[in-house]
This record gives C-alpha cells, structure tokens and sequence, in this order.
C-alpha cells in the first residue's frame, strides 16, 4: 500500500514538472496557422500604386512565383547589380514585360550599418525583381544620437510611401533577407508576418502574437491602427504595441507556411537583439488614438533619390 | 562521558556532513561564472576542469575514497540541467517537441543512473560477495576493491564518480545510463548551441551551430555557451567511455557465446 502511494506521487511530481516545464509560454513553435500555399494568390489584395502607368498587355503571373522552390544564394548580396537593371531613381522598379498586379514600399528604418545596408540593397532588388512587382526602397535614417526609434522612423517612411500612393507597406529590419522566392511581397488581406523562421532563432516562431522583423500590412490597415507607437526609444517593446493595437481593431495576423517564410539574418558585432518577450509600456491600447501617425512630429533633415533607395534623413 | 551525551546540556550530537561533498556545489558553479569573462578564460578553466579530472582519475582509487567526486558529478548535471532551463530556454527558440525529446533523454539518464546505484548500494549491504574472508583466493581476472569491500571480477570496477562499484548485478544499467548520457549531452548541447550562436543548416533538416563569436557581451548568453563547452567535454568523456566498453568489455562478456559460434563451426 505504502509502495503504491509512494508511486502515485512520484508520478504525480513528474506530470506536475513536465507541465511546468513544457508549458508554452516557455516554448518556441514551428507549429502555427499559415495560409496554404494554394490559398495565397486567393489572399493576396491585388492593388497598385496609382502613379504606376504600365504599358505592357498582359497581366504578370503569380502562379509561378507562389510554387517556386528555389533559395536564393546569400552570396549575391557581396555582389554588385547587373547592369540594365531597369531599377529608376529612388530605388522603384515596375516590370516591363508584364502588368504588375502589387505595389509595395518597402520601408527600412536604418541607422550606422553602411556596409549591411548595401548588402542588403543588392540582395532584396536582385529578390525582388523576380517576383514581378512593383515596388520602391524607402530607408529611414535616424540622424540624431537619441537612442533608435524604430517605431517612429517605420511612421516616419509609411506616410511617404502613403503619400507616393503605395497601397501596401512592407515593414523590413536591415538585417533580414529573405531565402523564399515563394516569400511574396505583396500585402494580404490581414496583415502578415513574413519572418517568422529566421535562421538565427532556429527557425522557430518565440511567441505566436509576435510581429515583427519583416511585416507586411496594407496602407488603409495601417492607417487604421493610427500607426506605430512614437515613444519607443531603445529596442523591443514597439513590436508588442504595435499587435496590441491589432489586435484592439480585432485585425489578426496571417502567415504563409514556414518553409516559404525563412530569413537569414545577417550577424553584426555586439549583437544584442534577442527574441524575448519585451515589456511594452503600458496602456497601449489607451495611448492608441492620441499617439501613433496623427501625432507624429520631427524635423527631416533632407530626402535623397539614390540610385537603390530613397534615404529619407530625420531629426526625431 | 558516556552518559553526557544523553543530558540535555551535553555536547550536541549532529549529523557530521561531510565538506567535500558540498565543496563541488560551490566550486563548479564558480568556475562557469568566472569562465564567463571571455573567452581565453574559458579555455583556461575547462583547461584546469579537465586537467583536475585526469589527475583524480589517475591517483591509487584507496585514496579517492571521498565523497567529492559524486558531488562533482551531481553537481555538474545539475548546473547544466538549470542553465538550459532557466537560461537557453528563456530565449524562446527550443519548440515544445525538443524540449520533450531533451527531457526524455534527461530522464531516462537520471533513472538508469538511480538503478545502477540501487543495485550497487543493495549489492553492497546484502550481497553474496560481501566480506573481507570473502575471497581467499582472488582469480586472475578477479581484483578486491578496498572502497566498496567487495570482490570486482576483472571487467567491472569502482567509480569514484559515481562512488559504487560497477558489477555484473548493475552492469546494463551502466550501460544504458552512458548511452542515454551520451544521447543527451549531444542534443542539449546542440539545442544550446544554435540557440545562441548563428546555426547553419546541415542535409536540409539538421541545425549545428556555426558562428559563436559574439557570445560573452551579454552574461547570460556566456553563461549557456559556457555550459555548453562543458557539457561538450563532458560529452567526450562518456564517449570514451562507450567506447572503452565497446573495445573491452564487451566482447568479453560475450566471449563465451562467440566461441560456442566458432566450436559449432570448427566441428
């Protein structure tokens, strides 16, 4: 009798412990609710820019790009762009051979990474001219020595893209390239987390109701949620504000499956950046309509058409 | 004198813990902090660690009679099983179904490990082999172990580090803890490794990792890395281990069979 309660409690200890342990706010998952790969095309918001004047008769494809296999070699980024690379002023590029159905800005908040920033300039038109969309580079660069606003400065370059007329924003950290060419970027109906298998977490997703790194929400949406908080300065915690406002309009986040959202991220000295769960200040939900794109104030130092990007200079 | 320690003012009569066997729970956790500074100190320390280990291991066995080095075993396994708990998994990169397989192996490790050890303790209070008359006449292949006071034939032996004798009784137990050991100090390690530095895909499905550089700005990703050298050296070592049986003692104990095999043959 003794030996069997002795049993019973030690089994119990052990299924106590294990739930403890394994409990899923302690745990990273490769398992979560993705869009099928046969969905996508009948998910995505077909839309383009309207200064976008095309000539060309057809219709692009997306059939082709959504089932392609193919990862992208990482080396092209050390590389240089080929030339006749079609790419205009400011770092737009439209295809010519065919009427591209998406327009997207891409919109990178940038600070003090020159060589990461070239790098990553080569490598996403070189991705993205195979994917036959319309699209332009907007880098937003943080003049001051205020600590790094990212939130601000993703504001900052959406109401220029949103001014441009681009219907669908794509918020993208400098240090992210895509490996997918599947990996479309083009905004879907909800908005989408795009790096949610990163090498450098293991290809795993840390939490599910993170959203950040590479993001991709259309104009109306952000517009919607009043934008990203203007008062994270220093890392983390923008990100988790940012889902809170989501997520108080009821707009819930989709992903593609995460063989097709892989990333590789490009490691700097004194990388501090880890995947955990950031305190966002509190009453996000509250700040909301009295701070975000409406309240957004800064002094922009110069705007530059290079011939990858356009550089957007402020004083936050 | 003998009826003092009775009164109740006499002289306290407690339990006498033995120092070094708590020395180990201080020393080791020490040592992993202070490997933490950079990485040369960390060479140096798995250095001494290492170096340590070899002279134990090599002195006469009468003199490792204490309890030290079973504390240092216990010790380890539980440094490392807590920074991979507290530290490795706080940075939400292991799924639930890694963290299962790890605890599984961990499990199974400790459980083989408690056996071998129940056994040996068992062994020595009730066995047949117990006593010092025991064995007149020690064979060849036969040797009398002073710690445990028992007679080891030839393919087992005492372990300081587990502080009980290895017989034929708790022999497979040993075994099986190795394997499960060895198992999950490979896989622990590995989950470290890729959580805090680069990984690299190997044949489509396998992570290792790559690119460690960048380790020890921040203390708690030293920390893991820290752990996880030492979990890699304790890796090699129940590598030799296996690999000790599988050369020695292995086709000993099946020596007898084989050799019914080739008589078959030959006849």
């Amino acid at each position: 009798m003794y030996a069997v309660k002795r049993k019973v409690l030690y089994c119990g200890v052990v299924i106590v412990i294990l739930i403890i342990l394994l409990h899923p706010d302690r745990n990273g998952t490769r398992n979560y609710y993705y869009i099928s790969k046969e969905n996508i095309l009948n998910c995505l918001r077909p839309e383009i820019a309207n200064n976008l004047s095309s000539t060309a008769l057809a219709d692009c494809d997306y059939y082709d790009i959504i089932h392609d296999d193919t990862t992208l070699p990482l080396s092209i980024a050390e590389g240089d762009l080929v030339e006749n690379h079609r790419i205009k002023e400011g770092g737009e590029y439209a295809p010519v051979e065919c009427r591209p159905k998406f327009s997207t800005a891409i919109i990178v908040p940038y600070r003090d990474r020159a060589e990461q920033l070239r790098g990553f300039l080569v490598y996403m038109h070189l991705f993205l001219r195979q994917q036959h969309i319309h699209y332009r580079i907007y880098v937003v660069e943080q003049v001051d020595s205020r600590p790094f606003n990212r939130a601000k400065l993703i504001n900052i370059g959406a109401r220029a893209a949103m001014q441009a007329g681009y219907p669908c924003l794509v918020l993208h950290d400098v240090d992210l390239l895509p490996l997918k060419l599947a990996n479309i970027y083009a905004c879907t109906e909800l908005p989408r987390h795009m790096s949610c298998s990163i090498n450098k977490f293991r290809f795993v997703l840390p939490y599910l109701n993170k959203f950040d790194g590479v993001v991709s929400i259309s104009s109306k949406q952000y517009k919607t949620v009043n934008g990203m908080s203007n008062q994270y300065f220093g890392w983390s915690g923008e990100d988790d504000d940012f889902y809170k406002r989501l997520e108080a309009h009821s707009i819930e986040l989709s992903r593609f499956e995460p063989s097709t959202s892989q990333y590789h991220m490009v490691a700097y000295e004194g990388q501090l950046k880890r995947p955990e769960k950031s305190e966002s200040l509190a009453n996000a939900k509250e700040r909301m309509t009295s701070d975000g794109l409406n309240s957004l104030k800064y002094t922009e130092v110069a705007t530059v058409l290079h011939p990858l990007f356009t550089h957007i200079m402020v004083d936050l | 004198m003998i009826a003092q320690e009775n009164l109740p003012y006499g002289p306290k009569v407690t339990k006498k813990v033995d120092t070094s066997a708590i020395l180990p729970f201080i020393i080791l956790p020490l040592l992993l902090v202070v490997a933490t500074i950079s990485r040369s100190v960390t060479l140096v320390v798995m250095i001494f660690i290492g170096m340590g280990a070899i002279y134990a291991q090599s002195r006469p066995r009468q003199k490792n009679r204490s309890q030290f080095f079973y504390s240092w075993t216990l010790s380890s396994s539980a440094c490392m099983f807590l920074v991979f708990e507290l530290v490795v998994l706080s940075y939400l990169e292991i799924t639930q179904l890694e963290h299962f397989v790890f605890l599984l192996l961990v499990g199974s490790t400790w459980y083989f490990f408690h056996k071998m050890k129940a056994v040996a303790d068992f062994e020595l209070a009730t066995g047949t082999s117990k006593g010092k008359e025991y064995s007149p006449v020690l064979t060849s292949d036969s040797y009398y172990c002073q710690i445990c006071q028992l007679e080891v034939n030839e393919r087992f032996f005492h372990s300081i580090w587990w502080d009980c004798c290895i017989l034929r009784p708790n022999y497979s137990y040993f075994l099986a803890g190795q394997v499960f050991a060895f198992a999950t100090l490979l896989y622990g390690t590995n989950l470290g490794l890729t959580t805090i530095c680069q990984p690299f895909v190997l044949y489509d499905n396998i992570l290792l990792p790559e690119d460690c550089t960048d380790v020890y700005y921040d203390f708690n990703l030293a920390i893991s890395f820290v752990a996880c050298v030492y979990g890699l050296g304790y890796f090699l070592v129940t590598a030799l281990v296996l690999l000790r049986q599988l050369l020695i003692y292995i086709p000993k104990y099946s020596e007898p069979k084989w050799r019914k095999i080739v008589n078959v043959l030959t006849v």
